[in-house]
């Protein structure tokens, strides 16, 4: 030690030398990190692995965080802990002559048995749960139940819902007449494959890899829709960024492209809008041979048309002539169900053939609340506002006060999905008008103010200075029978029903709550279960707010109960709300029955 | 470095990096934007304010430790100016690499960080075993 201490300049070379070695070393990598191809270049997302969330949150625990608080994380889990909304603790669930336990089995593996309660008496299927689907609205439950092919997974015609606080039958949730009693085949309707259904939009990178022979090998990147369901796989970019000079050059902003991510924060309106309609706007893909193979093919950052085309009104298959999806849109082409938000944004204005508006501009998975994930500082009308300022719309501009949103009126509540109503995203100026003679589309003024007729509607436009056309016909008949939505609730096509049923529910609604009740009440005894479910469900929500003394009443009735049951809950309510508005006018009735029966519906969840 | 200056130069580096900690917390009960909203330059900026109060204490007890242990002259002017370059090194380079960060990790002023750490843990060990015998020649 004192030899080398006592040499000259050891000092300097050994308190100095190793951070000068250090310095060289990083400074070489650095240089060398710099000239690399492959630390910059290009990258095939394509070829790249699926990493999982775990391994973004090394770096993103910010953004990992802020998804893990969403639905979007928990859309499917394995049946465990948590992950189970529902109690599984022997609940039944009697419907259309069948009888649904849930319970749990000997290791507490949850489980559905549905057995039948008419001739023949017994099991139709018992199965263990193995995955659940949803958690915000309701949640779905998957069991390994090989029917047509090994490997195969089917959703449950049951689901809990997360607000009522109970099981409900699927039937209830789709659109659609509620089936024969004791008929196996309308009970298990929504007994669906999951492997080449649900498993595309529910989960992260899927697989279905369906064989020949019926069999499937099913494989998800990631169960939910995880960070790479939007970024892409990122096994690439993971690799790259494991160097960390790498990660340090980036912070310089010339050199943080990257090739090897997609982010849809940086994307234009149009390509980062496609990553969310890859979901939230059904589509009709280029090949369905590939898609049961190996997924959608879409990767984030490319165009979705290269994989797929959205479903609008007057979409085709195959080269028919058909238009098989024209009753899920207006007349108009505005969607009228949910996961078509897509297309609603297409068909806006505001979007600019994908220059303008996009979903990020409302929405984001990072800096938004985990219902309806808007963004924190575009709530209320701040979005609308970055365009269309004070000075040019005033606030309270067509004798409405501030109060009202926007989006109230020009983002009205006319599609209907996960069973109740929900804003169009299909932004629109209303023009009652254009309606007027006409029944088979509801417009924004008329479905806030419940009691009014759409001419009323189409004056006031006029009146208060708004824009609109002129009357396109004249008013019909039935118009002086009652206010459009009444007309809907008691005439219109089911889903027509249920947005005149979610309508009257609005506690934004200026109209006096008893008359609400009273007019929903008709609603009760619909033959589509999913309208039942919605006026029951608006019915319980008006009553908590304008007649808490009728709680008991409004929970005794059950929308899926065998009907004399629902019709004995609806005779009672009506000894309190009087009776329905066509009392003593039982051709009106009849004509409204009859035009209510002409249009059934086989569409929606 | 003298002794005298070194000492100075230390106290005012923590003196420095105290006052930092005042700014800081003055930032969070601001809510300052870039601060709170910030996880990555948040903790870059705390690390460099305790590294830098700190090393600045380390150089003091350096200091120290050159005079009661005898450590030749020679030597001891490196260790002071080692260690205490070290320091600066260690808490600047936490702050401007917290200041000037990327995504996912701090910038190119990170760098300075190890070798900064090198300088202050090869005085601490030259102070720890160079002998008051260990007199190096002279060069003429």
């Amino acid at each position: 030690m004192t030899t080398m201490v006592g040499r000259p300049r050891a000092a300097a070379l050994l308190l100095f030398g190793p951070a000068v070695i250090f310095a060289v070393a990083a400074t070489s990598v650095a240089l060398w990190t710099l000239a690399d191809d492959d630390a910059w270049g290009p990258v095939d997302r394509r070829e790249a692995a699926v990493v999982q969330s775990d391994t973004c949150a090394r770096c993103h625990p910010e953004q990992h965080a802020s998804w893990h608080r969403t639905y979007h994380r928990t859309m499917t889990q394995i049946a465990e802990g948590d992950a189970l909304l529902a109690p599984f603790a022997g609940e039944q669930l009697d419907y259309l002559g069948f009888r649904a336990t849930m319970e749990r089995g000997p290791e507490g593996r949850p489980r559905v048995r549905i057995e039948s309660l008419g001739e023949p008496v017994g099991e139709v299927f018992a199965a263990d749960i193995a995955m659940t689907v949803g958690s915000h609205r309701y949640q779905q439950y998957l069991a390994r139940i090989d029917r047509e092919g090994a490997g195969e997974v089917w959703r449950l015609p049951l689901a809990w819902h997360v607000a009522e606080g109970r099981w409900i039958h699927l039937n209830g949730a789709f659109l659609e007449p509620e089936g024969n009693l004791g008929s196996e085949e309308d009970y298990l309707r929504h007994l669906s494959r999951w492997n080449d259904n649900c498993v595309f939009c529910h989960n992260t990178e899927p697989r279905p890899r369906a064989a020949a022979d019926g069999s499937f090998s099913t494989q998800v990147g990631e169960l939910g829709i995880a960070c790479e369901a939007c970024h892409g796989p990122a096994g690439a970019h993971v690799e790259r960024h494991a160097n960390p000079l790498r990660r340090i050059l980036a912070a310089d902003t010339a050199l943080r492209q990257d090739g090897s991510i997609a982010d849809p924060s940086e994307m234009g309106a149009d390509r980062s809008s496609e990553v969310c309609g890859r979901c939230h706007g059904n589509r009709i893909a280029r090949d369905l041979g590939a898609v049961l193979r190996d997924g959608d093919g879409f990767l984030p950052g490319e165009e979705l048309a290269q994989v797929s085309r959205p479903i609008f009104a007057d979409s085709a298959l195959g080269g028919s002539a058909d238009t098989p999806f024209a009753e899920r849109f207006w007349p108009d082409g505005t969607p009228r169900l949910s996961a078509y938000e897509y297309q609603g944004l297409l068909l806006s204005p505001c979007h600019e053939g994908g220059e303008g508006l996009g979903c990020g501009s409302c929405h984001s998975m990072h800096e938004s609340e985990p219902s309806m994930q808007l963004r924190r500082e575009h709530r209320g009308d701040a979005t609308c506002r970055g365009c269309h300022d004070e000075g040019a719309i005033p606030a309270a501009h067509g004798g409405h006060s501030e109060a009202i949103s926007c989006a109230a009126c020009h983002m009205p509540r006319v599609t209907y999905g996960l069973v109740q109503g929900m804003i169009s995203h299909r932004i629109t100026s209303p023009d009652p008008a254009a309606l007027v003679g006409r029944d088979d589309q509801p417009d924004a003024c008329t479905q806030c103010h419940v009691d009014r007729s759409r001419s009323w509607a189409a004056e006031g436009m006029a009146a208060l200075g708004l824009r609109g056309g002129q009357a396109a016909a004249s008013p019909s008949v039935e118009e002086s029978w009652g206010s459009r939505v009444l007309l809907d609730l008691y005439g219109g096509d089911p889903l027509q029903r249920v947005l005149a049923a979610d309508a009257l529910a609005q506690t934004s609604t200026p109209v006096d709550a008893e008359l609400r009740m009273r007019w929903l009440l008709g609603a009760l005894e619909d033959e589509y279960p999913a309208v039942r479910f919605a006026a029951a469900r608006g019915l319980a929500r008006v009553a908590s707010d304008a007649a808490p003394e009728l709680t008991a009443k409004v929970g005794a009735y059950d929308f899926l109960a065998p009907v004399d049951v629902r019709l004995g809950a609806v005779d009672a309510l009506r000894e309190v709300l009087g009776e329905d508005p066509f009392t003593g006018q039982e051709e009106r009735r009849r004509s409204l029955l009859e035009h209510q029966e002409r249009q059934l519906l086989w569409i929606g969840e | 470095m003298s002794a005298d200056r070194h000492l100075r130069l230390s106290i005012a580096l923590v003196a420095i990096f105290l006052a930092m900690g005042l700014w800081l917390e003055a930032m969070y009960g601001l809510r300052a934007e870039g601060w709170v909203d910030d996880p990555l330059r948040r903790e870059f900026l705390r690390l460099g304010h305790a590294h830098g109060a700190l090393l600045g204490l380390v150089n003091v007890a350096l200091g120290w430790g050159c005079e009661r242990l005898a450590t030749p002259a020679a030597w001891a002017t490196k260790i002071r100016l080692a260690a205490w370059v070290g320091a600066c090194l260690v808490g600047v380079g936490f702050v401007a690499g917290g200041l000037l960060h990327g995504p996912t990790d701090p910038g190119l002023p990170i760098l300075a960080v190890p070798a900064g750490a090198l300088m202050v843990l090869t005085s601490s060990v030259a102070v720890a075993l160079v002998r008051p015998s260990d007199i190096v020649p002279s060069s003429d």
